[in-house]
């Protein structure tokens, strides 16, 4: 009967325990897309659920801003994806090169698919199929980017016409390296 | 500070800057694609070109007034008359002339084309193929500024087949002659482009020279019986295609739309 008091006394501390830890959780974050059809706005809907931990969600929610950005195409836009793509570097979302290729790959001219640190010999005429549908994928997201969120016509068209160059070119180059 | 002590510091200036002007025309990419010989071996190739065509032309220009006048004259299916026959002899006997003045200028078009090719077969696997990652010679496609580059007229891409052969090749020439004032960008281009039409031209005559053979055997046997055959009418109109070009050209790919020509936002992530 002399233990039963402790007993009793360290059992209830626990439930106690319990009790405060549950109180203590963090809710689940509220990880809907954005609202606003207005692009800044968007953003800063985006930037508080990202900070609020929906970073798992960081793809949808870059593709729910084009998409927003779409509704109201102008030049601005770019520094505005620009500006966001920074700020997710800064908070540690993104690395530098994740947000250049993110960056790159719907607002720049030059295809990041073409990255590349060995020789078109030996690394994209072995690759030249896979190569040309990365770049054929990736100008599709240069169209949505340059075209239809930025109105950028002229960068569009010579990308699209890049492309094309790039396949005349490595059809002659692995050609010719092939030749022996 | 004296006057030695000025002349040599002016020299030093002087130096200074000859040195960096190198170092930056070093910087500078510059890519070999078109040696020498590459444009004197078009500049010969257009001659024979020509040269050909000129041979052809009188001939083919008889052998379509003679066609003309079979037709004319009811000949189609009355093929045993003696006039329809001479009139068919005769075709057969400008055919051959044909055959014979492609065969005699064809090894000489060969010849240059396939020097062609090769030299540039050994620029491209070199300039482009070996000291090329895919992502400089998108920088060397692109040009320095993405963004100015939009606004360069587009570089030649190929679809030349309704063109005079001679008439192509001295486009080439010119294109190539004048290649100094290019930049690298276009040059890739334009060598891709000839390197191709250049094997595929070989490719072409290779098996036209085949085939002359066998249909030079094949007219002179029915020379002594004075056919016309739906072959030879066909080879006449593919020869005039090439050669001369069909009416029917390529579409031309349509520029992108006028655009704003103020420079665009440029983000600091952008490579």
């Amino acid at each position: 009967m002399k233990q039963t008091r402790p007993y009793a006394l360290r059992l209830s501390g626990l439930l106690a325990a319990f009790a405060l830890l549950g109180g203590c959780a963090t809710p689940q974050p509220d990880c809907a897309s954005p609202q606003s059809r207005n692009l800044d706005t968007a953003i800063d809907q985006v930037q508080a659920a990202l900070s609020a931990g929906c970073e798992a969600y960081y793809d949808r929610y870059f593709d729910d801003l084009l998409t927003t950005a779409e509704g109201d195409p102008k030049p601005e836009n770019r520094r505005a994806f620009s500006e966001f793509l920074l700020w997710s570097t800064d908070r540690g979302l993104l690395s530098k090169r994740q947000a250049e290729h993110y960056y790159n790959r719907y607002f720049n001219v030059k295809f990041m698919s073409l990255r590349s640190d060995y020789n078109n010999c030996a690394h994209a005429c072995p690759n030249k199929q896979k190569v040309l549908f990365d770049m054929e994928r990736e100008l599709s997201d240069k169209e949505r980017g340059l075209l239809k969120v930025t109105e950028d016509s002229n960068a569009y068209y010579r990308a699209d016409r890049l492309f094309k160059e790039v396949e005349l070119v490595l059809e002659a180059t692995c050609k010719a390296c092939a030749a022996r | 500070m004296n006057d030695e002590t000025m002349r040599i510091l002016s020299a030093a200036i002087g130096l200074a800057a000859v040195f960096a002007t190198s170092t930056a025309a070093a910087d500078t990419p510059t890519i070999r694609l078109f040696p020498t010989t590459v444009v004197e071996d078009l500049r010969q190739t257009g001659n024979v070109a020509r040269d050909m065509e000129t041979g052809l032309q009188e001939v083919i220009g008889k052998l379509d007034q003679q066609q003309r006048l079979y037709v004319e004259s009811k000949c189609e299916g009355a093929e045993n008359d003696p006039g329809c026959q001479r009139l068919a002899r005769q075709i057969g006997a400008s055919y051959l002339e044909m055959l014979t003045i492609m065969e005699e200028r064809l090894p000489d078009m060969e010849h240059t084309v396939n020097n062609t090719r090769r030299s540039l077969e050994r620029g491209l696997r070199n300039e482009l193929g070996k000291k090329m990652t895919p992502w400089t010679l998108q920088e060397t496609l692109v040009g320095g500024s993405a963004g100015n580059a939009a606004n360069k007229p587009s570089p030649t891409l190929r679809g030349r087949s309704g063109m005079r052969l001679s008439e192509r090749f001295k486009q080439y020439y010119e294109l190539v002659a004048t290649s100094g004032s290019r930049g690298d960008q276009s040059l890739a281009v334009l060598a891709s482009d000839i390197y191709l039409d250049m094997q595929e031209t070989g490719v072409l005559i290779e098996r036209t020279r085949q085939e002359i053979a066998r249909a030079t055997l094949m007219e002179q046997l029915n020379q002594s019986f004075g056919i016309i055959t739906p072959e030879m009418i066909e080879v006449v109109g593919g020869v005039k295609t090439i050669l001369f070009g069909d009416e029917q050209g390529e579409a031309l790919v349509a520029g992108p739309p006028p655009g704003s020509i103020e420079p665009a936002y440029r983000s600091p992530l952008e490579r």
